[in-house]
């Protein structure tokens, strides 16, 4: 037993490879939050007055929101005063077209591949955000020729103000929440992609968010707008320096699915974790939110989180129109004092909606994971059926592992399912590999891969591999 | 069971007057080696309040809850169960099942803790609900919170309504459709009826 302790903390005790600092140099704006300085980076964006608004709008009303408590999270105080909204690298005067080689080889360190001709013919189209300004975004022509626009959000404000406007805040209302109200005011960059019509998106599409500076917050809002029987499959990653204070990330995420469209949206979350004593990492407290318009649309969500310091974060889907459907699967890994409290909602409104949950919990260390979820089946979801998974796995016995799911129906014929289960990694599965041959550490990984294959077989290839390994690396030093 | 003490054996409160409001909250607290069985029958006309608050402190204690509830009409049922495991060896169970017709409103909280050493818990939930008309609510939150790492817990939550295909089966063979449906929703049922009172469950289910 005690011999099993040891593998298992040995096995969770792993480093963050991506900790690193890029000495670039940077411009900020002063810390702290006001009208002033949401007006300064409107003004810094050359935004048009009615995103100036609707940023001020959300302010005010943020300002009158309490900050939620009812997540199983124990958050530290945050002084949004100390945070400096903005943050950018500074572009070099003689080259303004090209981008920093500090930050392509940052990027480059990250595996992040930014010049075109690296990537293997058309596999990965790349946004690529530091800190609060989209660095460059990849692929635009290629993209371009079939109709679709994939570029950074202030860009999009620019290019295309009339398909922002007609879609911004139609999922996520600025009012939404607190950390929803908090990013509508102040949000720097994101992704904005549409596809038109009948489209079917040749590539993958990516964004990834690195927070490089020291006190800053990123904010970053994403939208995704899928036309008509389109298609896009959208990744999303994430890294950010080992640093002893910790750092906000408030996010939005907006998906609107038109009719007869298909969109798959996959995350690997690798904030800093922080360290072995729960010391700094990122507060990634984030709202994403998608809506399957029209009839027969389709949304799946795929999330791998093994990051963070805190995660507070749903991604949901309104199933509005008739026989659309959505489907959520989830690997959250926490370790040493990591905390997790996330899920999702479904809300079923149409008729022969369909959705399908996942959810796999990984809790090591002295960490807290919880699944939190709402399935609706409102009046008009005749027909509509559900089914919830939630697995969670143990890894030592001074973590915890909660389930809390909500479900509400409205509709007599109307189908829901919730199953949830808890265990640990038996000595018998252990043993099992060891007469094997197959050492400790090497047969956790096994288990725990086999635990979340059914969720690591839905992302895109080039993700699952990572993943695959992230998942190895974030509970070495747990085994047990 | 078997072994070890047998707390308030058979626990079940009398019908009362239609629409009239009930609240009970109890609290039970088992020691080691004991064993708690608790029942509550819900019938038709019947709004309710179940609270109940189970401790099992020590070590091997077992307590089982059943719920059943039939609602026809403008019932309210809040059931709310808190099943605290303290003591390691625990073994516990649960199980809820109803039928929801009429403009009935049934509200189930149910929740698993299981405390940090207390290791080799075994605990399960089962709610199950069926939903006869598009005015009646069901709203079921089965909820874990486990501390320990060496338990077994689980649970399953279910809304649905009558499997059609039975039906069918069952009218294929001569049997009328209100046999049919009195048949399936009794068997839905059986695993909660108390003995003694199937008579009366089955009374009111072909009163529903």
């Amino acid at each position: 037993m005690s011999e099993s302790k040891n593998i298992i903390q040995e096995f969770t005790s792993a480093e963050y490879k991506e900790g690193f600092v890029t000495d670039v140099e940077q411009e900020f704006l002063p810390k702290g939050l006001s009208e002033e300085i949401i007006r300064l980076i409107s003004a810094r964006k050359e935004e048009p007055a009615w995103l100036l608004e609707f940023r001020l709008n959300a302010f005010r009303a943020w300002q009158k929101m309490p900050q939620p408590d009812w997540a199983h999270l124990d958050m530290p105080e945050i002084d949004f005063q100390d945070i400096i909204y903005f943050a950018a690298p500074k572009k070099d005067k003689d080259r303004p077209k090209e981008i920093d080689p500090k930050l392509a080889e940052t990027f480059d360190k990250l595996g992040i591949p930014l010049k075109e001709r690296d990537v293997l013919a058309g596999v990965v189209a790349v946004d690529a955000v530091f800190d609060s300004v989209s660095v460059t975004t990849t692929f635009r022509k290629t993209l371009a020729e079939k109709g679709i626009i994939f570029c950074s959000f202030s860009e999009a404000v620019k290019e295309h103000p009339d398909l922002v406007q007609k879609y911004l805040a139609t999922v996520v209302p600025p009012t939404d929440n607190y950390f929803a109200a908090l990013n509508s005011a102040v949000f720097s960059d994101g992704s904005f992609c549409y596809i038109p019509k009948g489209v079917r998106c040749p590539m993958e599409l990516s964004s990834y968010f690195r927070i490089n500076a020291r006190g800053t917050g990123q904010f970053e809002r994403t939208l995704i707008v899928a036309d008509e029987d389109s298609y896009v499959s959208y990744m999303e990653g994430c890294t950010a320096p080992m640093r002893d204070e910790q750092q906000l990330h408030a996010a939005v995420v907006e998906i609107i699915v038109e009719k007869g469209a298909d969109v798959k949206y996959s995350t690997v979350q690798n904030w800093y974790p922080g360290d072995a004593d729960g010391k700094g990492g990122i507060l990634n407290l984030v709202t994403k939110r998608g809506i399957c318009k029209g009839d027969g649309s389709h949304l799946s969500w795929t999330q791998v989180e093994t990051g963070s310091a805190i995660t507070w974060k749903y991604p949901s889907t309104i199933l509005k129109g008739d026989f659309s459907s959505s489907e959520f699967y989830s690997v959250a890994v926490t370790n040493n004092h990591q905390q997790a409290d996330t899920g999702t909602k479904m809300i079923h409104l149409g008729r022969g909606t369909k959705s399908r949950i996942v959810s796999k919990g990984i809790s090591a260390g002295v960490s807290q994971n919880s699944y939190r979820g709402l399935v609706r089946m409102a009046p008009g979801a005749v027909n509509a059926r559900n089914y919830s998974q939630c697995d969670s796995l143990l890894i030592g016995s001074r973590c915890g592992a909660h389930t809390f799911p909500v479900i509400q129906s409205q509709n007599p014929t109307a189908t829901v399912e919730h199953e949830a289960t808890t265990s640990k990694i038996s000595e018998d599965q252990l043993f099992y590999c060891n007469q094997r041959g197959i050492g400790p550490e090497e047969a956790v990984g096994l288990i725990v891969n086999g635990y979340a294959r059914e969720v690591l077989s839905r992302l895109p290839m080039e993700f699952a591999v990572e993943a695959q390994k992230l998942l190895q690396v974030s509970l070495e030093g747990s085994v047990g | 069971m078997g072994h070890g003490k047998y707390i308030d054996p058979f626990r079940h409160a009398d019908a009362p007057a239609c629409h009239s409001e009930r609240s009970e909250e109890s609290v039970f607290r088992v020691a080691a080696g004991e064993s708690l069985n608790l029942q509550y029958v819900v019938l038709p006309g019947e709004s309710r309040d179940i609270d109940v608050n189970i401790d099992l402190v020590g070590p091997g204690a077992q307590a089982h809850v059943k719920v059943l509830y039939l609602s026809g009409g403008e019932e309210q049922v809040n059931i709310r169960i808190l099943m605290h495991h303290r003591a390691p060896g625990c073994h516990s169970t649960q199980k809820i099942h109803g039928i929801a017709g009429g403009r009935a409103r049934i509200d189930f909280h149910g929740t698993i803790v299981v405390a940090p050493d207390a290791q080799k818990t075994e605990a399960y939930q089962e709610n199950h609900n069926i939903v006869l008309t598009t005015e009646a609510r069901v709203k079921t939150e089965p909820q874990l919170e486990i501390y320990a790492d060496d338990v077994k817990c689980s649970h399953g939550a279910t809304v649905g309504q009558l499997n059609v295909d039975e039906l069918f089966y069952m009218r294929s063979r001569g049997i009328p459709e209100a046999e049919a449906r009195t048949l399936q929703m009794l068997s839905f049922l059986s695993p909660v009826i108390p003995q003694g009172r199937e008579q009366e469950v089955e009374t009111a289910v072909r009163s529903l």
